[in-house]
């Protein structure tokens, strides 16, 4: 089957274009049929290649054809199958083909509904090239590619201004570390002389470590991961493409595109072990991310937004662990937090359904009854992302905490109260939303469709059970993932454990039962202060004490960056537009274009109409030539 | 050599047919054996036939070469039908001339020997020089043929001056043999010789219509008939190119470093003058005059720099040409037929009314100013690549800028036709054949965009 992946990025591109073409034809949810069925073929295609990779254990390049081939330049357009790829495959259409189910129903009745599933067939298509690709140039198409969907659909009401402004914002983000990438892309081309992981992760050995160049390359990558995995500085686009609709958030926002920047360092690992400077800067910019957006995250009073700052602060999460080599557990955790994440944004959207479009958690409350599948399903989603065993967050949580211990005790700390922060902020959502509170009238609402509640009640299987491919040596388990992500990423493991101090049983116990412990009165703790205590967030003019107003502005991110950049940049634009474009590159464009029509003018006037004229002019000019050349 | 002898036959036939008066025959029958000729003539494909003491060769070149001229050929006598539709006489006259001037045209691709360079250069030109007098009660047809003649004859002299001259100091005519002499002689070739080669070069470059001996060419393609003027600029063009290269390559090789700043000169002025003449036109069939000379500059690009690819670039470049020159011809016929002239106001909103036709114009328009992925930009940019693997990237840089300067006359159609109201225009009613015809003509040229290496890849 492996040698038919083609198919796979295939049928969500043939749906896109399906769609598109018959935009204003199809009627109903035959749109969203077409690409929930393109995405489940995908889907089935791809387990396949996944079992066939499982039992195997054979990586294999799938050649599709010579693209770029010019001068010493031979790119091709083939694909990587291995352990990692294979991964992505089924989280992409696993969880995509849910959330398309899911949007069949939450779109309905949407003017733009077949807009909306070919643009969601447009980014799995993009995404998928993005995780197969077997060279960093069809990575990066893959990359654009789902930079533009995001755009897209991140504005997808595009009525509204501000939805227009967020997705401008998340594409400019992007673009800068973009940039980035490209330009390590550029510099590994010069250095490498390929673009092929396989021939660069071989090469690579030639680098000693620390080789200024390779932290040049790796940093310039981390820059774009940065973009994309919304990480410190420029992680402001992710809580304002929250505008989108709430299956985008799900898919896009939280399972998906977000984690490309994660699968892209894990993709070179071989690179980055060779720079410990750039992994130590990714372990703090990640938990500096986490502990950050955590903060924020507590403060915030849109279901949404406390979800998306919750990305930010799991995906630096996902950072800290690649940075102190555990990459087995950033991989595990960005699969965990794929399943539970979507679960927690279809819940979320399956509520402001079911409230039809309130997205203020102030306006809420006591949904517990009312919409039981929804809230049941939020519940685990919950669970599952506090870290509570056997549900998945444990153990992929666990995974990462360890990983940080063995690094730095300092991570593992600050680890470890990001992860009680996440109990926090997870539990007062779900208290303020579905605990009934005695001052408020019952609110109208609705379960919703079985469309949306059996991808809600999959998704909350998969973040129950999911922790088991992870479950550590220390408990009797045998560590699948591990073992199966092993050939990707054992040489790199081991140029890292070389410095890291091997821990033993009883002190691996020993950090796993403390934060557990911490876990449950600090739900205890949110359950007093939002239940027994019935307190909400204030309202948003009221004055608000220091520290808290300080997180509830965000840090006041957005605020800064107009100032340092954002106005700067506007006055130069202003600048350029006025004074060089107009009065000095415009002047000198249109000064060459008159010289040019003036001169073609004047030509004509050779071309008399007049024979003798003629003549004469082809006889002086056989006698010039033959004087210029045979004379002089 | 199959090519040559069907074809006389067929222009034979056909003036019998038109003394018979049968004139729904005519064009079927021509048509006809212009594909059989074309198949004649492909089957002796790798064949390498000498004929005569090598008066004639018949190698790949030839026959690509004959292949292209022959394709040229029919798909003019496609669009005649549209041209002469109002004529009630047979036209055998006419038609026998153009098969007449296509066998001159297949001479010129395939001599080896200059004298018969000489016999294929006259036979074109002389039913050319009829030709472009066809329409026998129009001033300008008239004063195009007296034109053409009087600045014809006079560049034949040099040409054949020139012939002597090279064949008194190297005492043969046979390609082979002067290159011969020349490799022998190498150090001590007079200088005679040389005003020989410099005078054989400005009779070709006459032909091609190269600056600074391209003054017939705007007034005599402007005064001929629409028809014809197509027929002209393409197969005229086509086969002097194909004999310059011909000439070059297996006799002049080894004076090349002579040659090729005399070449040089002829290639700039041609693409400087001929595109800066072009922009300023407001009639169309004049800008397409312009338009044909400066594409001699490019297609001289392939024949400065020698390379391995020259010959293939030459054949991919003159195809790409002659198609999108037809197929702007065959638009500008039937706008002028209803319209009355030849001025670019003429276009207004063609694309509203007629959207088959302004689709043609727009492709052909787009394929001549070099716009990807049409036939047209894959040939300028293998014949730049041709000339940037010579060494020649001053030459490269002259022909971009020409090639920028083109897009501003080339887009001027496509503006008129888009993007402006028609003021008082009707619709103008075309034949479904017609429609049919046009269309796949520029789709041909959209194909043959994204097959430069076939084509290539054939020499």
């Amino acid at each position: 089957m492996i040698e038919y992946i083609w198919l796979v990025p295939l049928l969500p591109l043939i749906g896109f274009l399906l769609i598109a073409f018959n935009f204003k034809r199809f009627q109903g949810s035959v749109s969203g049929i077409i690409a929930s069925s393109a995405i489940f073929v995908s889907f089935i295609i791809s387990l396949i290649v996944f079992i066939e990779i499982y039992s195997s254990k054979q990586t294999a390049t799938v050649q599709l054809f010579h693209w770029i081939k010019f001068n010493k330049i031979d790119i091709s357009f083939s694909f990587l199958i291995d352990q990692l790829s294979t991964l992505m495959l089924m989280i992409i259409t696993g969880v995509g083909f849910l959330i398309h189910v899911y949007s069949i129903g939450y779109m309905k009745g949407d003017s733009g509904f077949n807009r909306f599933f070919s643009y969601m067939n447009l980014f799995v298509f993009f995404m998928l090239l993005l995780v197969l690709g077997s060279n960093y140039l069809i990575m990066f198409i893959g990359w654009e590619g789902v930079g533009l969907c995001s755009y897209l659909l991140i504005g997808f009401w595009f009525k509204k201004h501000e939805n227009n402004n967020a997705a401008k914002k998340a594409f400019i983000m992007n673009r800068i570390g973009d940039l980035g990438f490209l330009l390590g892309i550029f510099m590994l081309y010069y250095y490498f002389g390929t673009l092929n992981f396989n021939g660069i992760f071989f090469q690579a050995h030639m680098f000693t470590i620390g080789n200024p160049t390779i932290t040049i390359i790796t940093l310039l990558l981390f820059v774009g991961a940065i973009g994309k995995s919304a990480q410190i500085p420029l992680f402001t686009w992710l809580p304002d493409a929250m505008a989108g609709p709430t299956p985008v958030s799900a898919l896009i926002h939280a399972a998906t595109m977000v984690t490309a920047g994660i699968y892209m360092i894990a993709r070179s690992n071989v690179l980055f072990v060779l720079s410990p400077i750039t992994l130590l800067i990714i372990a703090i910019v990640g938990i500096t991310t986490a502990l950050l957006a955590g903060g924020i995250a507590i403060f915030q009073t849109d279901i949404k937004k406390v979800l998306a700052y919750s990305t930010v602060s799991q995906l630096g999460f996902m950072f800290l662990a690649l940075g102190v080599g555990a990459f087995t557990g950033a991989m595990f955790h960005l699969t965990t937090h794929a399943f539970f994440k979507a679960l927690l944004f279809l819940a979320a959207g399956s509520v402001i359904h079911a409230l039809n479009g309130e997205q203020d958690i102030r306006k809420m409350g006591g949904l517990k009854n009312k919409i039981p599948i929804t809230f049941f399903t939020f519940l685990i989603g919950t669970i599952a992302i506090s870290g509570i065993p056997p549900f998945s967050g444990f153990f992929s949580k666990d995974m990462i905490l360890i990983g940080a211990f063995e690094a730095n005790s300092i991570f593992w700390i600050i680890a470890v109260i990001v992860s009680l922060m996440t109990t926090f902020y997870m539990f007062r959502l779900l208290y303020i939303v579905f605990w009934k509170r005695s001052n408020k009238e019952d609110l109208h609402a609705h379960e919703s469709p079985k469309n949306m509640t059996i991808p809600l009640m999959i998704l909350a299987v998969l973040s129950v059970l999911a922790g088991a491919f992870g479950i550590p040596l220390v408990f009797g388990g045998n560590d699948i993932i591990g073992n199966f992500l092993s050939p990707i990423f054992t040489e790199s493991t081991n140029i890292i454990k070389i410095n890291a101090h091997e821990i033993s049983h009883n002190t691996e116990l020993l950090l796993m039962f403390i934060p557990v412990i911490f876990v449950f009165v600090v739900v205890y703790l949110a359950y007093y202060v939002y239940v027994k205590q019935k307190k909400l967030p204030e309202a948003d003019n009221q004055k608000r004490p220091f520290f808290s107003n300080i997180f509830f502005k965000k840090l006041y991110f957005d605020e800064i960056y107009n100032a340092l950049f954002v106005k700067p940049a506007l006055w130069l634009s202003d600048f350029l537009h006025n004074i060089i474009e107009l009065k000095v590159i415009d002047r000198m464009v249109n000064q060459a274009g008159n010289l040019v029509v003036w001169t073609g003018k004047t030509i004509r006037y050779i071309q008399t109409g007049n024979v003798g004229f003629y003549l004469f002019a082809m006889v002086i000019s056989i006698i010039l030539i033959l004087i210029f050349k045979l004379f002089i | 050599m199959n090519a040559i002898i069907a074809l006389s036959a067929l222009a034979i036939l056909t003036m019998f047919f038109g003394v018979i008066q049968k004139k729904s025959v005519l064009l079927p029958l021509i048509l006809s054996g212009l594909i059989i000729v074309f198949f004649l003539n492909v089957i002796e494909w790798g064949t390498f036939k000498h004929y005569y003491n090598e008066m004639f060769i018949a190698d790949n070149f030839n026959i690509a070469f004959t292949a292209a001229l022959i394709l040229t050929t029919f798909l003019v006598f496609i669009f005649s039908a549209l041209y002469y539709r109002t004529v009630k006489r047979p036209l055998e006259d006419i038609y026998a001339l153009m098969l007449f001037s296509l066998i001159g045209g297949i001479t010129m691709a395939s001599f080896g020997n200059i004298t018969m360079l000489f016999i294929g250069i006259e036979t074109l030109s002389i039913s050319f020089y009829i030709l472009a007098g066809s329409k026998k009660f129009d001033v300008a047809s008239n004063e195009a043929a007296l034109k053409y003649f009087l600045t014809g004859t006079f560049a034949t002299g040099f040409l054949l001056f020139g012939m002597a001259l090279i064949y008194g100091v190297s005492g043969s005519f046979n390609l082979q043999a002067i290159n011969s002499y020349i490799i022998a002689n190498k150090e001590s070739i007079p200088t005679l010789f040389y005003a020989g080669m410099i005078l054989v070069f400005v009779g070709m470059a006459f032909k091609i219509a190269a600056v600074p001996f391209h003054f017939w060419a705007p007034d005599v393609y402007t005064g001929s008939p629409t028809l014809i003027t197509a027929f002209m600029s393409t197969i005229g063009k086509v086969a002097s190119i194909a004999a310059f290269y011909r000439l070059i390559s297996i006799t002049f090789l080894n004076v090349h470093d002579f040659s090729v700043d005399i070449l040089m000169l002829f290639a700039i002025a041609t693409i400087i003058v001929g595109n800066l003449s072009a922009m300023t036109q407001d009639n169309m069939k004049r800008m397409l005059a312009y338009s044909g000379i400066s594409n001699s500059g490019y297609l001289l690009f392939a024949i400065i720099a020698m390379g391995p690819k020259s010959a293939g670039t030459l054949l991919y470049f003159s195809i790409s040409y002659a198609i999108a020159t037809i197929t702007a011809f065959a638009v500008i016929m039937l706008v002028r037929e209803e319209r009355g002239t030849f001025s670019l106001q003429d276009y207004k909103g063609l694309a509203k009314q007629n959207p088959v036709e302004a689709f043609a114009m727009a492709v052909a328009m787009m394929s001549l100013a070099g716009i990807p992925p049409l036939a047209g930009f894959m040939a300028k940019y293998n014949i730049f690549s041709v000339a940037m693997n010579g060494g020649y990237v001053w030459l490269v840089i002259v022909g971009v800028i020409g090639s920028m300067i083109s897009v501003f006359y080339y887009f001027k159609p496509i503006i008129y036709m888009y993007f402006h109201r028609a003021d008082a225009h009707k619709k103008i009613e075309t034949t479904k054949a017609y429609k049919i015809h046009i269309l796949l003509v520029s789709i041909l040229l959209i194909i043959l965009g994204f097959l430069p290496g076939l084509v290539i890849g054939l020499l």
